[in-house]
């Protein structure tokens, strides 16, 4: 049995637009085999979790064979699964598992590189006259493409690195370890196609295309968002669109809102992208207390075709990155968010959003009331819904991707492995250790932060207008407060959201509701109906109020 | 392409027609719009037979599928449960055409498959190894009685069951006849032969035909029959029901090679995941909790029947997970004169297809049957102004677990132990007493006290007052 999702599904191309996301390291997530390391098997046995949860798609870091010199975005076989994560078969049966409970599931998939283990590389380095040479970028000096920046900027010193065996440099956009695909060879590009069908013959249901931007290189440019990029996007797309049905492609571009938004095409390339600059203007403006960094960045992005949509994110596997703010913005984020050097990385912040709002209830409360209020698609962090901590004494962004925690037995109930045994310690400290925090006890603890995002899902996914629907700013007089409407067919919905640490007053203009009744979202409370004069609401510190808005009957 | 005359009767028409049916679930929601999605075509000529997909739009943006077999005759030649008339064709529901409902069952003993290659979809129609059906010309009457479908019996020998609303996979109906069929158990109705879709707008079960039982009544009619005239009569078969479900679930345990039915070992979080679930709807229905005199025995107590199920979240092991019956009651079961037949296994109707499908405990079940045992008593009083006997329920659920433990323990499925299986069993209880609560106060406040008595039963009891000893 294939686990095409139509077995499973309802016809829907535009499902994405109103889906929440969850991102799920594999090997973190639960280890099925007792080996330390967490499996397909056990992510298939945490798939209750996550239908209870109220997720619609599962988005998969990548589970590849792989050295895992970069968390596994150095693939070193894109037609395989790592041995440590279980068999090609183990991937199939969860699609499927994972497919009948009405979840889907997109993978992580690097087109820019490989690693340099991959055998295409390997067969590359014998000699300027091998066959796979030319599937790589090559050059005798380092004198090409002086305008790419680097990005990992603490690890790497240029785009080039010196190969002995080929005797010639490779170009690399990330770890020197991960040479660069050559997109202008046509067999890198039929290859390409071919690692794309493979995966969505068995079931899997699109990919975030991690680091895209970067396929194409060309001289007097910054080597980003080149033209020869989108063309080739436009023909994984179009090949996706002509042999399979409601799938998704997630565009992984950290740029400005006007750059990404190529990306969509004209609806003919990605049907997502990240919006990357919005994520830091979020904790920017609960920092600040002011809605203005939200409103600039929405004001400054354009709008995007029907089709397509943003994802929208608080916190992912990698660093909180800073690399679409000013300097200024930078110098800020550091002082209030990692006042640790040890908790920067790269342009970014390596840490979890519990311990970035140092553990405030409230303000994660609201910054996730923003971020589902806001028109795109939410995409949770794996162990964000409880509140896990980081790690900053790990390397690189491993202090991010330490096991879920499920219990406060043994191992955070993640393994049945020995201790030492485990890719990584869980974490055991007394705020965020899995023995304060962890799935169990916050399942059996009504006001838990794990209740509160499940119902929290339930609601937003009660109201198509979140994903399909117009967004409006207000722009009250008091600018500590985050106040729009949202608008879908007959569904009116009005966000109010506090940024400040005390409480507030505002008077919003919602002449155009006249006559309509707010009803508060979780309590169903209704509230006095709308007039001609300014509507007057009073919010607790950082407290929120969404309305559904009731015509008058 | 759509058959024209389908065409041409107009959105208004079919908006019509599907809000008349008494199928249609969402008739509290305003309907915005109609439309069909595919038509395969079953039978050129006159009559014809098409298979309607409509897609029913609401005022939120969401959407509800429905399947329509439609007949067209030429117009004047047929008037009952017509849809339309247009280009001198009149649409009409098949289901009432004796002729039509033949012809479906003539298909699957073809096993026929139809493309629609418009749709690039086809529907296959299929008989079960060993059906021997009939070629028919079937007479036919409706079978009454329907809620998300539409079920025809055929000579008396046949149950067409059509399914109206339409969820993408399969219908844990025909999953569950089938095993059980196949498996020769006795007590349900065997499966005969099933139609599906499957295409590009999502594959989906659209009916069954299964054996007509005649039976005297369902389980219902005969205990308030039995409670009005002689409550013993009951009483002596409630322990053969226990028997019979006890067979049911052994049954669909029985096979661990087959992944849609082998029985799991519950995770971690299993009993976390069941409370956390029954809490929120607990806190809910007591959130909105209106002024009436029939509730006052548990105003006000909705923390403490929290703490009662928190209590029972730190007990032990769950037992098994398996696929079972999903809304099991007195409605659910007929009762032949000598035996129990079990039917309708879709599970329950307002919850999402992901959901009935899913594997729990066998004693979701148990629960739902012993709950209906004090809706019978009460309905018996409140109808025909029968006292009932004082102890009778309580002697109904002791005949029906006597007949179903003794069944149901040597096999693994439930927790260790009578007291953490008692346990267990107040929890899927206090769940359906609680779903009871909301739904009658929606729909029937008259019957509150019914929900409202099971819950102080379970608040007093032992199960969710007592501390769990470790």
């Amino acid at each position: 049995m294939s686990a095409e999702p139509r077995h499973w599904f309802e016809s829907n191309p535009l499902w994405f637009k109103t889906a929440v996301f969850y991102e799920i390291h594999v090997r973190g997530f639960f280890d099925g085999s007792d080996d330390g390391s967490g499996d397909f098997r056990g992510l298939a046995e945490k798939l209750d979790y996550l239908q209870w949860l109220g997720i619609d798609c599962v988005w998969l870091l990548p589970f590849y064979p792989s050295p895992l010199r970069d968390g596994g975005y150095d693939i070193a076989d894109f037609g395989g699964v790592h041995p440590d994560y279980g068999t090609t078969e183990d991937f199939r049966a969860f699609v499927e598992a994972a497919h009948e409970r009405g979840i889907r599931v997109i993978a992580d998939l690097v087109m820019n590189h490989t690693s340099s283990d991959h055998p295409w590389f390997q067969e590359a380095r014998e000699g300027r006259d091998a066959p796979k040479h030319d599937w790589y970028v090559w050059a005798d000096d380092e004198e090409r493409y002086p305008d790419a920046r680097i990005i990992f900027l603490d690890t790497e010193s240029s785009n080039w690195t010196w190969d002995a065996r080929a005797e010639r440099y490779y170009w690399h956009r990330f770890f020197s370890h991960q040479p660069d695909l050559n997109y202008e060879n046509e067999e890198v590009q039929e290859a390409m196609l071919d690692v794309l069908r493979f995966w969505l013959d068995l079931g899997l249901d699109g990919f975030r295309l991690d680091a895209v931007p970067y396929l194409y290189e060309a001289e007097e440019t910054d080597g980003e968002n080149l033209p020869a990029t989108h063309e080739f996007l436009r023909r994984v797309r179009a090949e996706v669109d002509a042999h399979y049905d409601d799938r998704v492609l997630l565009a992984e571009a950290n740029q400005w809102p006007e750059d990404v938004v190529d990306y969509f095409g004209e609806g003919d390339e990605c049907h997502m992208a990240f919006h990357f600059p919005v994520m830091p203007r979020m904790f920017m403006a609960v920092r600040r207390e002011e809605a203005r960094p939200i409103l600039d960045i929405l004001r400054n992005t354009p709008a995007i075709p029907d089709t397509c949509q943003w994802g929208l994110f608080l916190r992912n596997h990698d660093e909180l990155t800073l690399e679409m703010v000013t300097d200024e913005e930078r110098d800020y984020m550091y002082s209030e968010y990692a006042k640790e050097p040890r908790m920067r990385l790269n342009l970014g912040i390596r840490r979890r959003l519990a311990p970035l709002l140092d553990n405030s209830r409230d303000e994660i409360e609201l910054l996730t009331a923003i971020l589902f209020s806001l028109p795109g698609s939410p995409v949770l962090y794996y162990g964000d819904e409880i509140g896990m901590g980081d790690n900053v004494y790990l390397g690189d962004r491993d202090g991010v991707r330490t096991p879920m925690q499920w219990t406060g037995d043994r191992n955070g109930g993640f393994s049945r492995a020995d201790f030492a045994q485990l890719f990584l310690p869980p974490l055991m400290d007394p705020v965020y250790g899995y023995q304060a925090v962890n799935v169990e006890a916050q399942l059996r603890q009504p006001h838990s932060l794990l209740r509160w995002v499940q119902r929290f899902i339930g609601l937003r996914k009660a109201h198509p207008v979140f994903g399909l629907g117009s967004f409006e700013a207000l722009v009250p007089e008091n600018p500590r407060i985050f106040a729009h409407l949202r608008q879908y067919e007959e569904d009116v919905i009005l966000c109010v959201h506090n940024l400040a640490r005390s409480a507030q007053a505002v008077e919003l203009d919602l002449r155009w509701f006249a006559g309509y009744e707010p009803e508060e979202m979780f309590g169903h409370t209704r509230f006095p109906a709308i007039g001609e004069l300014p509507y007057l609401l009073t919010l607790a510190p950082r407290g929120f109020f969404w309305f559904q808005l009731r015509a008058p009957s | 392409m759509i058959a024209a005359p389908l065409e041409r009767i107009g959105e208004d028409a079919l908006a019509d027609f599907v809000s008349r049916g008494r199928w249609f679930g969402a008739k509290t929601r305003e309907v915005t719009g109609v439309r069909v999605l595919a038509a395969p075509v079953l039978r050129e000529g006159s009559p014809g037979l098409v298979l309607a997909l409509v897609e029913v739009r609401f005022e939120t943006g969401s959407h509800e599928l429905y399947q329509l077999p439609l007949g067209m005759r030429p117009a004047g030649e047929w008037d009952e449960g017509v849809v339309g008339e247009a280009d001198g064709t009149v649409v009409y529901d098949a289901l009432l055409d004796a002729g039509l409902v033949s012809e479906l069952v003539r298909l699957m003993r073809e096993g026929a498959a139809i493309e629609d290659e418009d749709e690039d979809a086809h529907i296959e129609l299929s008989a079960v190894d060993g059906a021997e059906l009939l070629a028919g010309p079937w007479p036919i009457r409706p079978m009454g009685a329907e809620q998300s479908n539409t079920s025809v019996v055929l000579g008396e020998e046949l149950v067409l069951k059509a399914y109206r609303r339409l969820e993408a996979g399969v219908n844990p109906e025909l999953e569950l006849l089938r095993f059980l069929t196949e498996r020769g158990f006795p007590n349900v109705p065997a499966l005969a032969g099933w139609y599906a879709y499957s295409g590009r707008l999502m594959d989906a079960t659209l009916g069954i035909l299964q054996r007509y039982v005649p039976a005297e009544q369902d389980g219902w009619g005969f205990a308030l029959e039995s409670l009005a005239e002689d409550p013993e009569r009951f009483l002596a078969e409630a322990r053969r029901l226990g028997e019979v479900t006890g067979q049911m679930h052994a049954t669909l345990a029985s096979d661990s090679s087959d992944p849609a039915f082998a029985p799991e070992e519950p995770s971690a979080e299993s009993l976390g995941l069941l409370t956390a679930t029954i809490d929120e709807e607990i806190a809910e229905a007591f959130a909105s909790l209106p002024e009436l005199g029939a509730l006052e025995p548990i105003a006000g107590r909705g923390e403490e029947v929290r703490e009662g199920l928190r209590l029972v979240s730190h007990a032990g092991p769950l037992g098994r997970a398996i696929r079972h019956h999903g809304d099991y009651h007195l409605g659910q079961v007929l009762w032949t004169g000598s035996d129990w037949i079990v039917i309708d296994f879709e599970g329950e109707p307002a919850r999402p297809l992901p959901e009935r499908r899913r594997k729990r405990s066998a004693l979701r079940d148990v629960a739902g049957m012993l709950r209906s045992f004090a809706y019978v008593a009460t309905a018996s009083e409140l109808r025909r102004g029968a006292a009932v006997p004082e102890d009778w329920e309580e002697r109904a659920r002791e005949e029906f677990l006597g007949g179903y433990l003794p069944v149901v323990e040597p096999l693994g499925l439930l927790p260790a132990g009578r007291a953490q299986t008692a346990r267990l069993l107040a929890v899927f209880e206090l769940e359906k007493a609680v779903y009871e609560l909301r739904y009658e106060l929606d729909h029937r406040p008259e019957w509150v006290s019914i929900p409202v008595a099971g819950i102080v039963r379970l608040l007093e009891s032992d199960e969710l007052s007592a501390p769990v000893r470790p």
